[in-house]
């Protein structure tokens, strides 16, 4: 049968598909042991691997596996050895040396010396000097706030650092040293900003990021240069999460180790089937949720609080007696989570101070102090201000359920007192600009009354108790509290030598703050995380009473990992080639090292490089088949109609 | 006439395009609040870095000419911008790694379930009052009815949790060693099967009961009559004469429904965390990422107006009336 010519031209499509079928395996490329992975689930993204663009939670887990900070953080949160080995402090407390460890190498093979270090530090009082914001505002201050005058290296392995201020922040900067011989020849403007940081990374830190697809997933391999113990994981992967059911099936399913950001009732349900290879833990985050009001003092036209009784300390104190935090934990957050009380979050155990006389809850108490202050009911049961005027404050929250829940709880409250409460969400961005007073550029008009929201705190208190002073009404304050003695206790606090005394000064700031009521501390959310242990042991909490494994401070709690499936080897065969580094050459040693030293070679031929041209196959294939088929049932009609 | 057809059509789709690049920019410009006061949020952040960040995303200028006069500009030379989350990463990077896996998984998604969706739809309504037809249509209806997010849901629960057949999540196993490229095929097929089960699913219940109804109105006109009149076998009726008369409601659907690709594309992909568009603009509206939204919604309203201009197209060719 003579076919039409339609149908000799389906035949030879087919067939060109099916010989690029055959072909594609044909060209596969050879493999190697599988490598040992760690997978880690979050809901954050990360946002990018330049570490002067780093936000969010996420974003510095990449920073501090990519690089070391000057000294690191220890399990506790402690300082240890990081990119110096040791530091010691002048007698007046204002020059600190410290040394570098000889011999130290970036992952890409160049020694790593303190000119590295000098050349980072400098770059970020440059920074300072020339108005560029690193790390949208929180990376300048470690260097800031520690009071850093000038930074030399008058040798490779010694760096001095001469400060203002004689206190520790120095020890807890966390600032990534960088190379500096690829960041120097940078345009410094754009290395703040637009510069990516291709991978694969250079850096001094336990793992490198050798691969990143914005909004889904970065993969770090082990650098076989780092210097302290070597992560029992050949790489680790951490995937981002758009929906958190589907990471719990993915953890359930073994595709996951770690699972960061679970929800309350999945917690509860994998909490509740203990034995099996997922543990749960329950961290505290240092963040805290806050009830804030508005207490700027001078009239704004058209804007402002809707009463001067937001400005009235007895006022703001009073309505803390009608808010029930612990039926805001039990009910919003079925227990996880913590009653809140400073801005200094117990997660930071050794600045947290719990204020005298804390408020129970007492709505008779409430009514009884709102009287006594001058704000009586009129006859239809609503409360006066001093104006005359019936109170009715506006609550505003960003976003989330939760904090509608606790909103919906503390109107109902602040009803029972007389006070009418309009509640309703607000956009982040929107409500960030009805906050800003006068004093902001471009100058605001800070119409608000209360708002709920939250702040996340580093490992020093001072970001946080900053917020509050009179300096940053117009920046980050968005209370608009003025306390000119809360100021100068700040300004002492950041020059305190003494520890005792700092710790001192830290305690009655919190008392300040409570009592005075700018900000009723509503709680402190739970960090809920679960992980498994078939493939990974080791895992530790950071900090160890109230900390998770992962998502602290520093790389630590992923060298500290340990293969599960060789429990009793691992640990000694670990800690041999982290001593005896390339000299011990363990299999994991040989899998990471043998190829090169540079990180370049040695990331295995992972599928992703060649996804578009896998990609581009199954388009191929696919359109020729489709095209195929159609143009052979046309060739069928027209025979059929010859 | 055909020629002045085209060129009619071809025009209606350049100046739709044009409106929509305006509507892109203004729609905004009109949400409240402004994408740099996230920065505010925080202690350490000084009014000067919060100008400084103003000034560097062009936020400073005023909306009217400036901005739209730069937006209109730089498109025209095929730049979107750059993303705000992600630090300065241009916005057809960040797009060019998202579209092909929706275009993968939405464009085989169509076309498995044009091809089911049709013949089942053809046959049901041929065969109408079977027992095919009342499976097929009943279950064409529960799906039609299921939105993706529970079928998605339901699926993964079933085939990646309870029997293990399946991976829950991503398009390929990141990090993996491949021993080749048929391995690595095997990955992503694995990965693609039940995000593509659930798109087709969905589509297939929707396409059968509109070409069933389709095909069903055909059956009662003139020219079927006159085909059985003339003894030509039922099969050859079905196909040459009542099949091309119900495909054309089909090819406005199948139009239309390329529309509504994003909406099912979010749901679908968050459920099993596909890289696709979908994600991406989840991603980009919860960080208020105008950059990126911008060029996600510049690309779908341009791929609507290019699949109204093909289905109008195609019309020509299925019915010639539209010709004349």
């Amino acid at each position: 049968m003579r076919l039409p010519l339609r149908g000799r031209i389906a035949i030879v499509t087919a067939s060109a598909g099916l010989v690029l079928a055959l072909l594609l395996p044909a060209a596969a490329p050879a493999t190697a042991a599988d490598p040992l992975i760690l997978r880690v689930g979050t809901t954050d993204t990360v946002s990018t691997l330049n570490p002067w663009g780093v936000i969010l939670v996420v974003d510095y887990e990449i920073l501090t596996l990519n690089y070391d900070t000057l000294v690191g953080f220890g399990p506790n949160v402690d300082p240890v050895p990081g990119f110096a080995e040791s530091w010691t402090k002048s007698p007046d407390g204002l020059t600190w040396t410290f040394k570098i460890r000889p011999g130290m190498k970036w992952s890409d093979g160049q020694p790593a010396t303190s000119e590295d270090a000098r050349w980072t530090i400098q770059y970020v009082l440059d920074s300072v000097k020339a108005g560029r914001t690193l790390g949208g505002g929180y990376q300048e201050p470690y260097i800031t706030n520690a009071g850093v005058t000038g930074v030399s290296a008058p040798d490779p392995t010694t760096l001095v650092v001469t400060t203002k201020f004689n206190n520790p922040l120095l020890l807890q900067s966390y600032v990534g040293i960088l190379p500096a011989h690829i960041w120097s020849k940078l345009d410094p403007e754009k290395a703040a900003s637009s510069f990516q940081n291709p991978t694969p990374n250079v850096g001094t830190g336990p793992y490198q990021v050798v691969e990143y697809k914005p909004g889904q997933f970065v993969r770090l391999q082990r650098n076989p240069n780092y210097w302290g113990k070597q992560g029992a994981a050949d790489q680790i992967v951490i995937t981002t999460f758009k929906n958190q059911d589907t990471m719990i099936q993915a953890l359930k399913r073994g595709e996951l180790d770690y699972a960061r950001d679970v929800p309350a009732t999945q917690f509860d349900q994998l909490k509740s089937n203990p034995g099996g290879p997922i543990v749960t833990v329950e961290g505290i985050s240092n963040t805290f949720y806050e009830l804030a009001f508005n207490c700027y003092n001078k009239p704004i036209p058209g804007g402002g609080a809707s009463t001067k009784a937001l400005q009235d300390p007895a006022f703001r104190d009073a309505l803390g007696y009608a808010i029930d935090k612990q039926a805001i934990v039990d009910k919003v957050f079925q227990g996880h989570a913590h009653v809140g009380s400073t801005q200094v979050t117990p997660f930071q155990a050794g600045w947290h101070v719990e204020p005298t006389n804390l408020r129970t809850f007492d709505i008779a108490q409430a009514k009884a102090k709102l009287d006594a202050a001058g704000y009586p009911l009129d006859s239809s049961g609503r409360r006066l201000d001093k104006e005359g005027k019936q109170i009715t404050l506006r609550l505003n929250w960003p976003g989330a359920t939760e904090e509608a829940q606790a909103a919906q709880l503390i109107s109902s409250w602040f009803g029972q007192l007389g006070i009418k409460v309009n509640a309703s969400p607000s956009d982040s961005a929107k409500l960030a600009d009805a906050i800003l007073p006068p004093e902001a550029d471009p100058p605001g008009k800070a119409n608000y009354d209360m708002f709920i929201w939250d702040w996340v705190g580093d490992p020093d208190p001072t970001s946080l108790l900053k917020v509050f002073t009179t300096k940053e009404i117009g920046a980050s304050s968005d209370s608009n509290w003025s306390y000119p003695q809360y100021d100068t206790l700040f300004d002492q606090q950041l020059a305190e030598s003494d520890d005792a005394a700092r710790h001192a000064e830290v305690g009655q700031m919190q008392q300040m703050v409570y009592d005075q009521a700018p900000y009723h501390i509503l709680y402190y959310p739970s960090q809920l995380d679960a992980y498994r242990t078939d493939r990974f042991g080791g895992w530790q909490n950071q900090p160890s009473q109230n900390g998770t494994p992962l998502f602290q401070f520093g790389p630590i709690d992923y060298t500290l990992l340990t293969d599960a499936s060789a429990p009793v080897a691992t640990a000694s065969a670990s800690a041999a080639a982290s001593a005896a580094a390339s000299a011990a050459p363990s299999e994991a040693a040989i899998a990471t090292a043998a190829p090169s030293p540079s990180q370049a070679p040695s990331a295995p031929a992972s599928g992703s490089g060649s996804t578009p041209l896998l990609l581009a196959g199954v388009v191929l294939l696919v359109a020729a088949a489709a095209i195929g088929l159609f143009m052979l049932r046309r060739g069928r009609q027209s025979a059929e109609e010859e | 006439m055909s020629g002045r057809y085209l060129l009619n059509k071809i025009l209606q789709a350049i100046v739709t395009i044009v409106l929509l690049v305006l509507l892109n920019f203004l729609l905004f410009r009109m949400m409240p609040g402004s994408p740099e006061r996230i920065l505010g949020r925080n202690p350490n952040v000084s009014a000067e870095a919060i100008a400084a960040t103003r000034e560097r995303w062009g936020l400073d200028k005023p909306v009217l000419p400036d901005q739209l006069v730069a937006y209109v500009s730089s498109i025209a030379q095929g730049d979107l911008g750059f993303s705000f989350v992600y630090r300065g990463l241009p916005v057809t990077d960040v797009l060019a790694d998202r579209i092909w896996p929706t275009v993968i998984l939405f464009g085989l998604g169509e076309i498995i379930a044009i091809i089911v969706g049709v013949s089942l739809g053809a046959y049901t309504g041929w065969r109408r009052g079977g027992v095919i037809d009342h499976v097929g249509n009943g279950a064409s209806l529960v799906l039609y009815a299921t939105p993706y997010f529970l079928l998605g849901m339901f699926l993964l629960l079933v085939f990646a949790v309870g029997l293990g057949w399946f991976p829950t999540y991503g398009m390929y196993t990141v990090g993996a060693t491949y021993s080749g490229y048929l391995d690595q095929f095997t990955d992503f097929a694995a990965h693609l099967a039940l995000p593509l089960a659930t798109v087709a699913l969905g589509l297939i219940g929707q396409y059968s009961i509109v070409m069933r109804s389709s095909i069903v109105d055909t059956l009662g006109d003139e020219y079927v009559t006159t085909a059985r009149a003339k003894g030509l076998p039922e099969r050859q009726i079905l196909r040459q004469h009542a099949l091309p008369n119900a495909m054309l409601p089909m090819a406005t659907l199948i139009a239309i429904n390329l529309g509504y690709v994003v909406a099912g594309a979010i749901t679908v992909e968050v459920v099993f965390n596909w890289p696709g568009l979908g994600t991406l603009t989840v991603d980009a509206l919860s960080a208020r990422d105008y950059p990126v939204l911008q060029g996600i919604f510049l690309v779908l309203s341009v791929s609507v107006v290019v699949a109204n201009l093909l289905a109008d197209l195609a019309y020509q060719y299925l019915d010639p009336r539209v010709k004349a």
